[in-house]
């Protein structure tokens, strides 16, 4: 379909709807309901635009391109429709920015300050709705901002799947609530606080802890599952504030699950700052000095022991550790996985494998690796005398964790003080997901990026990294070439591993300041 | 506004210093070109020279000049008392509702414009649904506060005022600078600006 659009022709597939023809154009037809993942329901008139040839104005969100239709968007007709919309949107609307959380990424805000920035004409009291209700364990909703656009609903209805919110009345009094015995608890429930595209939903997880424009959004991939969803990770001075959903067509299209927006939480409890020998605090040095002693004590026969590496973990903290056991000439390879939680697998995003890397922790072990029971065995017969693991989730039996202690040694690289790094002899601290560049392969075996976005506490290193010191500590080699950056391992790890293949590491993302960003929602 | 938005660490381009290298470990620590003093610059003979010139121009102003306007001008404090000017600002301090309550609605539009980041919020919810949101801490470091006012002009609701017109007090430690909420509620008043506005018919009152 060929179009024309402001005097500028542009040829689109059958199906795509004027509005999407002016975006790919770069002329940005403002917009409230409409949302490209979403079906269309052109109730907010607020993208009508002018079609030659048609005596009425179209919404151009449903107005599907045709074969030369000719279109205009800054015609006075629609130019002034437009604008009287969004004046018609305001009669309503408190003004309550001050107070927002949408402020400063609200497409209200965004669309006042270019089209109309004049002031109110209403003088009749505005209609009073409730606010502050509580509709379900994350989502508030203040009635009164609402702009009746209907996008929350649908996401319930499209997307999880499940009916849950609801219109009632009708015109001025119109009104969002949740649907008769229903609260809005989906598993998707705060997809709905980012298609709103002003401030009638919050998420009382980040409601009211930071404004939106003193944000800055770094590209990541969520850790909470074997799905691998997109996301912003949202950070202001070293402290992650908020995840929220990147678009990505082939894994996650525009959404992410509430389980996965709450994984940052994670980044700022019990965190591995220091190395600790024995529990206690200790330089780097004395700590790899220690380390070194065990290991090198224990590797004098290889057999006793043990490399465990993590589903928790990049592909190339993995991969470094299965080099170092390799240069240690050590065959007893164990992957450590979390227990699957059956009950949150949907047909949607969730999986049931709450591990974010569990392909390609199997594509590095390769056949090598032994069945974890193995391991367990070993600790209780005594035939296992060192324990080298990646992460602090060692998931063994009683008796095995009881006899944690008897090894003569367990190298821990945590970024957490739990689990097996409060039973290491030496603990050594490294970056969470959030703080180290690295790559993790989703269940479709799709291999992706998570970028740094904050740095890591205290003198927590990037896990490659306190690889490569311990490798020089017990004086093993990890690599020909000296790593010194992510990529570099990386590099590596594609020649290595076949099933990295063509894999690449891109470029390195800054930070955007969310101020100078676009409205969100 | 998704993803994709990539810049490699080591192509970069500006008007600021040279990059020499990007650290490893840590992309925002660089290592760039700076410009050193050479060896006569940093001897400061000649700009020890220059200073003293200075102070020697004054003395000889101020011990042989006939004019009276050319002394400095000393004031034997604290008998004698300095006159402000009229828009002297002073302190800040903060305002309340009819109530007593704070009228901060901690909105964080003084930390964002303040330039000189000495103003920290931390907000909170009340009770009071119509007001939804206000400061449980508020504080103002008087001592990186450089007294441009901005903080005032940017406040939507009166909440805050630098119209004390007291002057920061001497203090012995950094912080007891930080003027805290209950101080600047205690320099506070009512306001009587209207609270919402003067309300629907507000071009009747005008
Ligand atoms: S709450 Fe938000 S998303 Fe839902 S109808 Fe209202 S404005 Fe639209
Ligand atoms: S579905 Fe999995 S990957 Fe996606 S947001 Fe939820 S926990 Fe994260
Ligand atoms: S007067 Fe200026 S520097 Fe001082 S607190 Fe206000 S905005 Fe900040
Ligand atoms: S601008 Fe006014 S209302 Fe907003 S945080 Fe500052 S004092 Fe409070
Ligand atoms: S965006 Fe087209 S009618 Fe709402």
């Amino acid at each position: 379909m060929t179009l024309t659009i402001d005097g500028r022709q542009i040829t689109v597939p059958k199906g795509t709807n004027v509005l999407e023809a002016a975006r790919a154009l770069g002329i940005d037809i403002s917009a409230f309901c409409y949302h490209p993942g979403l079906s269309i329901a052109a109730c907010c008139r607020q993208c009508l635009v002018s079609v030659e040839k048609n005596p009425k104005l179209q919404p151009s969100c449903q107005q599907t391109a045709g074969e030369g239709m000719v279109v205009h968007t800054t015609d006075p007709q629609s130019t002034h429709a437009r604008k009287q919309m969004l004046e018609f949107t305001l009669v309503n609307h408190p003004i309550d920015c001050p107070i927002c959380d949408k402020a400063g990424e609200c497409t209200l805000q965004k669309l006042y300050f270019e089209h109309d920035n004049a002031d109110s004409r209403v003088d009749v009291p505005k209609i009073e709705k409730p606010k502050v209700v509580d509709l379900g364990p994350h989502v508030v909703l203040d009635a009164e901002r609402c702009i009746l656009c209907t996008r929350c609903i649908r996401v319930c209805d499209e997307v999880a799947g499940v009916h849950e919110l609801e219109m009632s009345q009708r015109g001025s009094h119109q009104e969002l609530g949740t649907a008769p015995g229903a609260r809005l608890e989906n598993p998707y429930s705060l997809n709905t606080v980012d298609v709103c595209p002003v401030g009638a939903l919050t998420s009382k997880d980040f409601r009211f802890t930071m404004r939106a424009w003193e944000l800055e959004a770094t590209p990541s991939v969520c850790n909470g599952c074997a799905t691998g969803c997109n996301t912003e990770i949202h950070h202001k001075n070293d402290r992650v504030w908020r995840l929220v959903p990147r678009h990505n067509p082939d894994v996650n299209k525009y959404w992410m699950c509430d389980e996965g927006r709450f994984t940052y939480h994670g980044l700022r409890d019990d965190r591995l700052a220091v190395p600790t020998i024995e529990g206690l605090p200790a330089t780097w040095d004395r700590a790899l000095a220690r380390a070194a002693e065990q290991l090198k004590a224990a590797l004098k026969s290889p057999a006793q022991v043990a490399v465990v590496l993590s589903a928790q973990h990049s592909n190339e903290e993995n991969f470094a550790l299965a080099k170092l056991a390799a240069a240690w000439k050590v065959t007893n390879v164990f992957v450590s996985a979390s227990a699957p939680a059956p009950g949150r697998a949907d047909a949607i995003l969730r999986d049931a494998d709450v591990d974010p890397n569990a392909r390609g922790v199997q594509a590095i072990a390769g056949a090598a690796v032994k069945p974890f029971a193995e391991l367990e065995a070993g600790i209780n017969t005594g035939a296992i005398r060192a324990v080298v693991a990646l992460g602090d989730a060692l998931a063994l039996g009683d008796a095995a964790q009881g006899r944690l202690h008897e090894l003569d040694a367990l190298i821990v690289l945590a970024w957490r003080e739990v689990g097996a790094a409060r039973a290491a002899t030496v603990a050594l601290p490294i970056a969470a997901w959030a703080e180290r560049g690295g790559t993790i392969t989703n269940r479709a075996g799709v291999v992706q990026r998570q970028h740094a976005a904050v740095l890591p506490p205290g003198q927590a290193v990037a896990g490659w990294e306190a690889l490569v010191r311990l490798a020089q500590a017990t004086g093993a080699s990890l690599s020909k070439t000296a790593w010194s950056h992510p990529r570099e391992v990386h590099k590596d790890m594609v020649a290595a591993v076949p099933a990295f293949a063509g894999s690449q590491w891109g470029r390195e993302a800054r930070p955007i300041q969310l101020r100078f960003a676009n409205s969100r929602g | 506004m998704a993803g994709g938005h990539a810049h490699d660490a080591h192509d970069d381009h500006g008007d600021g210093p040279e990059v020499l290298s990007v650290s490893d470990k840590n992309p925002r620590v660089r290592t760039i070109q700076v410009k050193r003093p050479t060896p006569a610059e940093s001897s400061y003979l000649a700009a020890t020279a220059k200073g003293l010139g200075v102070t020697l121009k004054h003395f000889v102003k101020n011990t042989f000049s006939r004019r009276k306007n050319t002394y400095i001008e000393t004031i034997e404090y604290p008998e004698q008392k300095f006159e402000y000017p009229e828009r002297f600002r002073g302190l800040h301090r903060l305002m309340h509702r009819d109530d007593g309550a704070v009228r901060c609605v901690a909105c964080m539009c003084c930390p964002t414009v303040c330039p000189a980041h000495c103003i920290t919020i931390v907000p909170a919810q009340t009770d009071d649904n119509g007001i939804e949101k206000y400061p449980a801490t508020f504080e103002i470091d008087e001592l990186r506060c450089v007294v441009c006012g901005l903080c005032v002009e940017a406040c939507p609701c009166d909440a805050i005022r630098m119209d004390t017109g007291i002057h920061a007090k001497p203090v012995e430690e950094r912080h007891e600078a930080i003027m805290t909420k209950d101080l600047l509620l205690e320099l506070g008043a009512r306001s009587t600006a209207v609270q919402g506005g003067e309300g629907a018919d507000w071009r009747g009152k005008k």
